[in-house]
């Protein structure tokens, strides 16, 4: 699959807006349809998935986590969210967690600080623009940071605070770049949305154009562009972008596949400094590891300034890493390069999981999470033998349609739920996988039915790259060597539904709207 | 008070607080009326940032939930919500389920409690709470859902039981250790024949919470949270309420239990026999301390930087048990009114170091590491400086850098605590002074 095949038709034509369009418009994703994969296709191809909603329905999530999610990383950084004390209070339980990430990548230690505007009942109906307003003016006073960033939740979005105005006046008054973040919750169905929310306040007010090469001779415009091209493809610098769920094992491994191509790789932005994420229009590639992630950013960098980009597939396993390097090559004419890269590294870690094989083969497996990772993960488990029992994206789009057809069994189980935990256990209690691989808030409950779970990612854990295969192999190999937790849970800790729920059809909680129906 | 902005506020909202609270009663479910993402987010808050206390029975991701979105918030979610209930009672297994709302619902006006209300003829009770996050932090939501519980669930009952007590002031969640405290609660006044109501203890059920009306008293042991739900006993149940301090070591549960005596008729023989018998339990193992206490100076300057819950019962658990300098206490809360502020302050004046602590009111975490240096001259290049130190700090985890910068020696206790992992600890009653004592020592001795 090409790049322009996964982007055609897409346009990202938006930073003179102050906030994007939410993906439920911009790519028309759906988060409820259960079904096989090669029914989930169909439906894909006919469009007629993206209005269905749910009878009984579990927390989908919230765009403005995902947003804070990206800006809360960035070096030097305070966080505003515009709201009651509730948006975003998660971040007291991931405080810690980001603290320890900049400790492991290796970045300038500290406190992750955010301030609520704490919106009351008074401001809900008077507005909440003058707290907004003393909250950045102490952020800037008391903590000095390079950037301030406001994330605007539900209260002011329904209320109409103005806060791009508010960005307006105070903008010039500032050391640190005020970056405006729109991620009101309700205005999107789909958290992905959140992404593009907060690449939209990077793009607008954090990215700067490439410096003009200084040259003494007079260009045209035309020459302007073609000193720029030659500029670039002259360049071996690359952008590696990377995820919240990406570890530093992660990025020191797929910088060094990449380092292998002769490459100098920039791993951004999350946890980056200001300047750097200043810099990136000038990398003569941006590397995506995950479409779903970062099509808006890559797409406008793309038409920006003119930087192609790769967004294939992420590198999980050995047939996606593979595929992932070639699409760099590819990229970058270094395909020689990067077949010789490959065959080393293919013969090297094939040896190494062959007694890994043997103990998972025949064992069947079910992997839930986001689309791209939990696709390439199953299919990575299928290679070494184990048989994917069933999928759980938390969203479906365009970006994971061709991983479809990774899978060997059409009629694998495709349960497309953000969330969703009840129908996810249901198809588990039936289908009893050995291993369930999940995200975040998922394998908790997975292991109240017995069953043992690896985690889809985690912060100190390599699933990328080469030696993210074979940490993988060696987790789920380590897993089945002992499951009496889950058979000790299963026992005695009990989930909270009715047994007629899982005698139930779950496909009958699907909603199908009038629109999918025509 | 004026309603400003707070940096790194411990709390959640509202929403977080009540569905902290549902989750952590006994087999209930709550059933959120909010846009997608509160449920889980605001779950998370405290499931990960409460010593990994987890979502309980139903929450986090498990948590049943409206999603409202962009197109309810124009033509009103109150269908959306019947519908959820209605899927809500015919999958989830409960004894009790719960509607609490969020800000959006609240602010186009659904009428959440109309639609509960169209299920009130169902088999197993649903309840309803109003809990928009614009109402303020976590406790306040515990506080809604509770009061619910005490006027439209408690059955009323006319004969009063002076032997039995409702305890009220801990928030799940937001006490960190509030299933240990609640344990040690029960413990001690089980002594004194005392049978205590919970809503949160091991063992209560929604059958067992319904009989809650009998209770002679309340006893609440917070100055500021539990007092509404107090209130509605009141109200409703006609129940006196007993405001108390968290009974936190020797001092702490003498203090407390000499306090309840009268009110509950206690004989002052058996008052007095319970009190040798925990203390004498309690000192059995203390002494063993005594050792690197001495031999180790393990005296320390104590800082204090912890909720209104808290703040007061560990500088008394300091000061009176351990024989620390209470040097400065920072409280993240701030009261109604100065002169609950003024009566709050007013209790450190009972301690009886010959120093008393600076108390101050501040919610911005990180102000905190401002107070602490301000409150000791600084070092003008002196050959002789009488530094502030040794010391020891009992925050939240937020304050592991505080402890960094001031070379403190450091347990967090406060919410949140992100660094330890906690199941059955508690804090309070003479065993829970022990289990302090073992933590405190624990981090004085931990490189070694």
């Amino acid at each position: 699959m090409t790049e322009e095949d996964l982007t055609s038709g897409l346009v990202y034509n938006y930073t003179q807006a102050a906030e994007p369009p939410t993906r439920d418009t911009r790519i028309e994703p759906t988060n409820a349809y259960l079904g096989s994969c090669r029914s989930l296709k169909l439906a894909m191809g006919q469009g007629c998935a993206k209005f269905n909603s749910r009878y009984f329905s579990q927390g989908v999530g919230c765009q403005l986590i995902l947003a804070l999610g990206i800006v809360r990383t960035f070096q030097n950084v305070v966080t505003i969210i515009h709201g009651p004390l509730g948006c975003a209070s998660n971040n007291i339980g991931l405080a810690g967690f980001n603290k320890t990430a900049r400790a492991l990548k290796g970045k300038p230690a500290g406190d992750v600080i955010w301030i609520h505007t704490n919106l009351n009942e008074s401001d809900v109906i008077q507005g909440g623009t003058d707290k907004l307003r003393e909250a950045v003016l102490y952020a800037e006073k008391e903590f000095r940071p390079d950037v301030i960033v406001i994330g605007n939740s539900c209260v002011p979005g329904i209320i109409g605070d103005d806060i791009d105005s508010l960005v307006d006046e105070l903008e010039s008054r500032l050391s640190a770049k005020l970056v405006p973040v729109h991620c009101e919750g309700f205005r999107s169905r789909f958290v992905a949305s959140g992404y593009d929310a907060a690449y939209h306040g990077l793009l607008r007010k954090m990215v700067d154009p490439p410096a003009v090469i200084d040259s003494v001779i007079e260009r045209s415009p035309d020459e302007e562009e073609r000193l720029d091209r030659i500029r670039r493809q002259n360049s071996r610098t690359v952008n590696l972008l990377n995820v919240g769920s990406t570890s530093y094992g992660d990025e020191v491994e797929l910088s060094r596949i990449l380092s292998a191509l002769g490459l100098k790789v920039n791993v951004l932005p999350l946890y980056g400094h200001v300047d750097e994420i200043a810099k990136m229009g000038e990398a003569a590639l941006n590397i995506s590891i995950c479409a779903t992630h970062d099509d808006y950013l890559i797409g406008h960098l793309k038409e920006r300034f003119g930087t192609p980009y790769v967004i294939d597939t992420l590198p999980i396993g050995l047939k996606n890493t593979n595929q992932w390097l070639r699409a760099v090559g590819r990229a970058l004419n270094l395909t020689d390069e990067t077949e010789s890269l490959i065959r080393t590294e293919t013969a090297q870690l094939t040896l190494a999981l062959e007694p890994f094989k043997k103990i998972l083969a025949g064992k069947s497996v079910w992997v839930g999470g986001g689309e791209t990772r939990i696709f390439t993960t199953a299919e990575f488990f299928q290679s070494l033998g184990l048989k994917v029992l069933g999928l759980k994206p938390h969203n479906f789009d365009r970006f994971a349609v061709p991983m479809l057809d990774d899978m060997e069994e059409p009629e694998t189980v495709a349960a497309v739920a953000a969330g969703q935990p009840a129908e996810e256990l249901v198809y588990l209690k039936r289908l009893k996988p050995d291993l369930y691989i999940g995200h975040g808030g998922a394998n908790g409950w997975v292991l109240r039915l017995g069953i043992p779970t690896i985690p889809l990612y985690g912060q100190s854990l390599n699933h990328l790259g080469y030696s993210g295969a074979y940490e993988l192999a060696r987790k789920a190999v380590r897993a089945l060597l002992n499951t009496n937790l889950a058979r000790k849970a299963a026992a005695n800790v009990t989930l909270p539904f009715k047994d007629e729920w899982f005698e139930s059809d779950p496909q009958a909680n699907i909603k199908e709207s009038l629109a999918s129906v025509i | 008070m004026e309603s400003s902005f707070i940096e790194r506020a411990k709390t959640s909202c509202a929403l977080g607080g009540a569905i902290a609270a549902v989750s952590s009663l006994p087999r209930a479910i709550p059933i959120v009326h909010a846009s997608g993402g509160c449920a889980q987010t605001l779950s998370a808050t405290y499931n990960l940032g409460s010593g990994y206390k987890g979502p309980g029975y139903c929450s986090g991701t498990m948590t049943p939930t409206s999603n409202i979105t962009e197109n309810d918030i124009v033509f009103g979610g109150e269908e959306r919500l019947e519908e959820q209930i209605e899927s809500t009672l015919r999958i989830m297994d409960g004894d009790l389920y719960f509607v609490v709302t969020g800000c959006q619902v609240e602010i186009i006006g659904d009428n959440a409690a109309r639609v509960a209300g169209r299920f009130k003829n169902h088999s197993v009770p649903v309840l309803y709470a109003s809990t928009p996050g614009f109402l303020g932090d976590g406790f306040k939501g515990c506080e809604a859902v509770l009061s619910s519980l005490v006027t439209d669930f408690i059955e009323p009952c006319a004969r009063k039981d002076l032997k039995t007590v409702n305890i009220l002031g801990f928030t799940p969640g937001q006490d960190v250790f509030y299933r240990g405290n609640i344990e040690n609660i029960v413990l001690l006044l089980a002594k004194l024949g005392i049978k205590v109501n919970s809503f949160f203890g091991h063992g209560e059920t929604a059958a067992s919470i319904k009989t809650y009306g009998r209770a002679g008293h309340n006893l609440v042991f917070s100055e500021i949270h539990g007092q509404r739900t107090a209130r509605a006993f009141e109200e409703k149940h006609g129940i006196p309420s007993l405001t108390v301090d968290l009974p936190v070591g020797d001092t702490g549960a003498e203090t407390f239990l000499r306090q309840i005596a009268g009110p509950l008729k206690i004989p002052a023989g058996k008052l007095n026999e319970v009190i040798a018998e925990e203390r004498s339990y309690y000192y059995s193992y203390f002494r063993s301390f005594l050792e690197i206490y001495g031999d180790l100076d393990y005296q320390r300057y104590a800082v204090i930087a912890a909720d209104i819950n808290y703040a007061f019962p560990l500088t008394r658990f300091v000061s009176e048990d351990l024989g620390w300098i209470p040097h400065l206490v920072v409280i993240s809360e701030q009261p109604q009114s100065p002169e609950a502020e003024g009566k709050y302050a007013d209790k450190f004046l009972t301690l009886t170091a010959r120093v008393r602590p600076k108390v101050i009111f501040e919610a911005n975490t990180g102000q905190i590491l401002r107070h602490l240096n301000e409150s000791w001259p600084p070092n003008r290049n002196e050959k002789y400086y009488n530094r502030l130190a040794p010391l020891f700090l009992i925050g939240s985890s937020l304050e592991g850098s505080v402890a960094q910068k001031t070379g403190a020696q450091f347990l967090p206790v406060s919410y949140p605590v992100t660094n330890r992992a906690v199941l059955t600890k508690g804090y309070t009653g003479f065993r829970g002074g022990l289990t302090l004592a073992e933590d405190i020592f624990s981090s004085l001795v931990s490189n070694r």
